[in-house]
């Protein structure tokens, strides 16, 4: 371990004393050199788990390399890892202990809507930045202070990549079921405001209750509309479920969903001839560029398995790596609202694209400006600080998930 | 409502509700003659299922095989639970063992999770497509399922009516003082009764991960509609657990044209709670006397 | 550090606050109650949607307790008729009903989206002194929940209380009226649980039905079991042990790092459950209780 890397026990010493010393957060001026402190708040256990520990481990090992490169606007990054157990009130007392314990000046990798919108007055108040990968759209208004970041998009426009693929595959009869929780009902109210705008109608569409033994009555409701696809709001167990009694009904139609239903774990439990044709949509890390064939050469030594899940992950690495470019842009003594204000500066065209923290710190210094193109995406904020993600269409065949065109969707 | 769509969702309703109503009939023996809702049921279920899948992954692909280390390993888990636990709560209130209960739950579902990990399993049948008659549609896995469980339930009658043992489980179940007194050994009765309930959870854990998929919050999931057919049926009625689970599950899914997809679940518990209001001892509560 | 430890305490003395009706329900009367979360999420979202349609916090607070109580009216009439085990599975299932009809309802509670930006009083106090503020009201809203439930112990009506738990029969030949009493307790009990739901809404500012699931009923009776039945102090110190549980792993965390990380949760349920299996067989009084055997 190099000088720079996290030493738990100096920090948990830090924290205990300096802690009752300071009134509330970190919102005022950085004392020069002061380290940037990065809470990372992740979904470790509950209902986010399989992406929390990626999420982390990848904030640190970003951390860290922005720390061997010297710092940012002469200050060290330092990361204090946190549970949000998915859950909004265990979300809450992690984020005051970020905020009132461990002084941070920035929470990153919230994943699920509840514990962002639980997290955020909490944040607002203090002047903290936060970063996030949650989908709900009501974030991006809630966000007053303009400190709220989004690196993922949301479930609605993933919504509206699956109906234009739809559209421009000619398929003319739609229908959708949704997993009743936030994120199934935002992909599929995004396929119906798209499908609404492109003037036609879903020909069928059900909310169903998850943990049921059977979806066979409301697959029967949809099957009545004679779709010709069938639009999944849903995760592995439900379109496990579903997909497989739509064969034993004999169904004929296609099955499209997000990446993290239609996955290599579905098609494990199904089986090749139950799973053929079935289409998945995701999120798509920037697979031709150099911050993604680095991080995905880290994420392969750090977290293990296949970077291709690691979208999420992606996301959080990039949420250190473009946070510390803004903050070398503003300088050392900035504080977070400064910081916040040049992320679009240091993120949006115009400037030269820059794939890591390392080589824009270089153009930052000679007085250029850059445009840092992340793991996750090309990382361009809008008004409301989210970004416009890629898509990717995939389809199995023969039991593998095989690439079939990117989306970029304006 | 046309016939079709009337006879697609009685047979939804039907498959739901024979699924309900085995764990419905493992409560019930549990709440007749130890006389407390046993909330540990369901992740007693979800440990057969696993078990289930254990065997499959050696390479067995048998599923009677599979289903026999369900009922055996859930057999012995029963046993050790009331060897740990639930005896030494005899003579304690309702409420303790249903406490007790609650904490084996979390305890055997957190030891699924820690040990399985949170990842989904299945069970490699070969599926079946369904036949098609005037747009009724026929699984024929629909079969297995009713043989399962009426056979699962006629065996849990044979035991409790036909049998020297069952007969004094029921005594048991009247009333346990006298049933001491009157020379019966409480503790192997006892015994009887939770191998039996292991039994049937093993079968239940099964046909659940059979027709769904198997993670560690299987069982927990289904445990409060097997309540409500567990109360509805009335206590130590094997046949009133089977027949209300099916009566709820045919209800649930006959209502969803009525009251959509999204309250349908809400439905077990409003029928519960107005049969109960109307009879509180619930529908084939009197067929055996249970104080 | 001083206000993390605050945030803890207001979470400690809104579970506190559940466990004193929870325990004027069965420490007084002997119902047993298992939908006590349902009254916990009717408090919330009356409280939550009057503050954002404008109304100030006093009647939001209001509301929580009233529509808690007089829900629980029409439970408690059914409840009194019923079983021990039937009630029990009864009021779980109330609990059920009332999270899916919020999840459904989304025209009034949005739904499974949630109701977002419910906003927190003491605003002009700043950041932190609307922290501290936040905690004095939780203290001194448990410490009026625990006087008035004292004060109807202490009363003609709490001895009646106490009579109907010990022996109703009796009671009934007395003339006296042991339904009205059970009634008139379940409701009070529920209305704090309202009030705790209020006072949740109203800090964490965010509620989807995801947070009122059963699991929030299953531990306070937890908390209620530790602490001890019957005896007001014993729940205070249930929920305190409660809460040390739920956030601990934090500490855990900190102190071992890197091992045990996806597996925590896990920990933490078989740590609830192991507590309330060995409470129940060793120590079934709890660290206080009042005495009386159950």
């Amino acid at each position: 371990m190099s000088a720079n890397t996290i030493d738990r026990r100096r920090l948990l010493g830090a924290a205990g004393t300096g802690a009752l010393l300071w009134a509330v957060g970190g919102a005022g001026p950085a004392r020069a050199g002061e380290p940037f402190r990065i809470g990372a708040l992740n979904p470790i256990t509950g209902a986010g788990s399989l992406y929390g520990a990626g999420m982390q481990k990848a904030i640190i090992f970003s951390a860290e390399e922005v720390n061997a490169a010297g710092g940012a606007g002469g200050r060290m990054l330092e990361v204090f890892p946190e549970d949000s157990q998915t859950q909004p009130d265990a979300g809450v007392l992690a984020a005051k202990r970020l905020i009132e314990v461990k002084k941070v000046h920035a929470i990153m990798g919230t994943w699920s809507s509840g514990v962002a919108l639980a997290v955020m007055p909490i944040q607002e108040a203090a002047g903290v930045i936060h970063m996030t990968s949650a989908g709900a759209s009501i974030i991006s208004t809630q966000d007053k202070k303009d400190l709220v970041y989004r690196f993922s998009t949301t479930g609605q426009r993933s919504g509206r990549a699956i109906a234009s693929i739809l559209a421009k595959d000619g398929v003319q009869r739609v229908a959708t079921m949704a997993f009743n929780n936030a994120s199934g009902r935002d992909i599929t109210d995004g396929v119906k405001g798209a499908w609404t705008e492109m003037g036609r109608k879903l020909v069928a569409e059900v909310v169903y209750e998850p943990n049921r033994p059977s979806y066979r009555s409301e697959l029967q409701r949809i099957l009545a509309g004679k779709p010709e696809a069938i639009v999944l709001g849903a995760y592995v167990p439900d379109t496990t479920i579903i997909v497989r009694e739509a064969w034993q009904l004999n169904a004929k139609v296609k099955f499209i969903g997000p990446g993290y239903a239609v996955s290599p774990k579905l098609v494990e439990s199904l089986g090749p001839e139950v799973a053929q044709g079935l289409m998945a949509v995701d999120y798509v890390s920037a697979l031709n560029g150099a911050a993604y064939t680095h991080f995905a050469e880290r994420y392969r030594k750090v977290v293990g398995g296949d970077p291709a899940d690691g979208f999420f992950a992606a996301c959080a690495y990039d949420m250190v790596q473009v946070t510390a470019l803004a903050i070398e842009a503003a300088g050392g003594s900035a504080d977070n609202a400064a910081i916040a204000a040049k992320l679009r500066e240091v993120a949006n065209p115009p400037g030269t694209p820059v794939s890591s923290f390392a080589e824009g710190k270089a153009l930052l210094k000679a007085g250029q400006k850059v445009n840092y193109e992340g793991a996750s995406g090309p990382l361009d904020f809008d008004e409301h600080g989210d970004v416009r993600p890629l898509f990717k269409l995939s389809v199995i065949r023969k039991g593998q998930l095989e690439f079939r065109q990117m989306l970029d969707l304006k | 409502m046309n016939a079709a769509l009337f006879f697609n969702l009685l047979l939804n309703g039907v498959i739901e509700g024979l699924i309900i109503g085995l764990a419905a009939l493992a409560l019930n023996l549990v709440f007749a003659v130890a006389r407390f809702p046993n909330t540990a049921t369901g992740d007693i279920m979800t440990v057969g299922a696993y078990a289930g899948i254990a065997v499959q992954g050696l390479g067995i692909s048998s599923t009677v095989l599979q289903m026999l280390a369900a009922v055996v390993v859930c057999m012995a888990l029963c046993v050790v639970l009331y060897r740990l636990v639930f005896r030494r709560l005899q003579g304690r209130s309702m409420l303790a063992v249903l406490l007790a209960s609650i904490g084996l739950a979390f305890i055997i579902r957190a030891a699924v999770f820690l040990i399985a990990g949170p990842e989904q399993r299945v069970f490699q049948i070969p599926l079946q497509r369904a036949i098609d008659i005037g747009g009724v549609a026929l699984q024929p896995s629909m079969l297995w399922l009713a043989v399962t469980a009426f056979g699962c339930m006629a065996v849990v009658f044979a035991v409790l009516f036909l049998t020297p043992i069952g007969r004094r489980m029921r005594a048991v179940a009247d009333n346990r003082a006298l049933a001491r007194t009157s020379g019966i050994d409480v503790d192997r009765v006892m015994v009887a009764l939770w191998l039996l309930t292991g039994a049937v959870c093993g079968v239940a854990g099964m046909v659940l991960g059979i027709n769904t998929v198997v993670m560690p919050e299987n069982g927990w999931n289904i445990l409060l509609p097997a309540f409500a057919a567990a109360v509805l049926g009335g206590v130590g009625s094997p046949v009133g657990a089977i027949v209300a689970g099916l009566a709820l599950g045919i209800v649930q899914e006959l209502s969803t044209p009525f009251v959509g997809f999204t309250y349908k679940i809400a439905l077990s518990f409003v029928a519960l709670i107005v049969i109960l209001a109307i009879r509180p001892r619930g529908l084939f509560g009197a067929a055996v006397k249970v104080r | 550090m001083l206000s993390y430890l605050v945030a803890i305490a207001i979470i400690g003395g809104i579970y506190s606050l559940l466990t004193l009706g929870l325990n004027l329900h069965y420490g007084f009367t002997g119902l047993i109650n298992f939908g006590h979360v349902g009254f916990f999420a009717l408090g919330a979202y009356a409280s939550a949607l009057l503050t954002l349609a404008g109304l100030p916090f006093a009647a939001g607070f209001a509301a929580a307790m009233l529509i808690a109580a007089l829900v629980a009216l029409p439970l408690g009439l059914l409840a009194i008729r019923l079983r021990d085990d039937y009630l029990a599975i009864v009021t779980l299932g109330f609990s059920e009903i009332i999270r899916i009809v919020i999840t459904s309802e989304e025209w009034l509670t949005g739904g499974v989206q949630g109701l977002p930006g419910i906003p927190r009083p003491f605003g002009g106090l700043g950041v932190g002194g609307a922290e501290y503020a936040y905690l004095g009201l939780v203290v001194a809203l448990n410490g009026l929940a625990f006087l008035l439930v004292h004060r109807l112990a202490a009363s003609p009506f709490g001895r009646l209380i106490k009579a109907v738990r010990d022996n109703e029969v009796a009671l009934v030949s007395l003339g006296k009226d042991p339904v009205g009493v059970k009634i008139r307790v379940f409701m009070i009990g529920a209305g704090l649980a309202g009030l705790a739901g209020a006072l949740y809404a109203h800090y964490i500012t965010y509620l989807s039905p995801e947070q009122v699931i059963p699991l929030v009923t299953f531990y306070v009776w937890m908390a209620m079991i530790i602490g001890g039945t019957g005896r007001n102090a014993g729940v205070v110190l249930g929920a305190g042990i409660l809460v040390l549980i739920l956030e601990g792993s934090r500490f855990v965390r900190d102190l071992f790092p890197g091992v045990l990380d996806t597996e925590m949760a896990s920990i933490r349920l078989a740590i609830i459950g192991l507590c309330l299996v060995l409470f129940v067989l060793f120590r079934p009084r709890g660290l206080i209780g009042d005495g009386v055997e159950r």
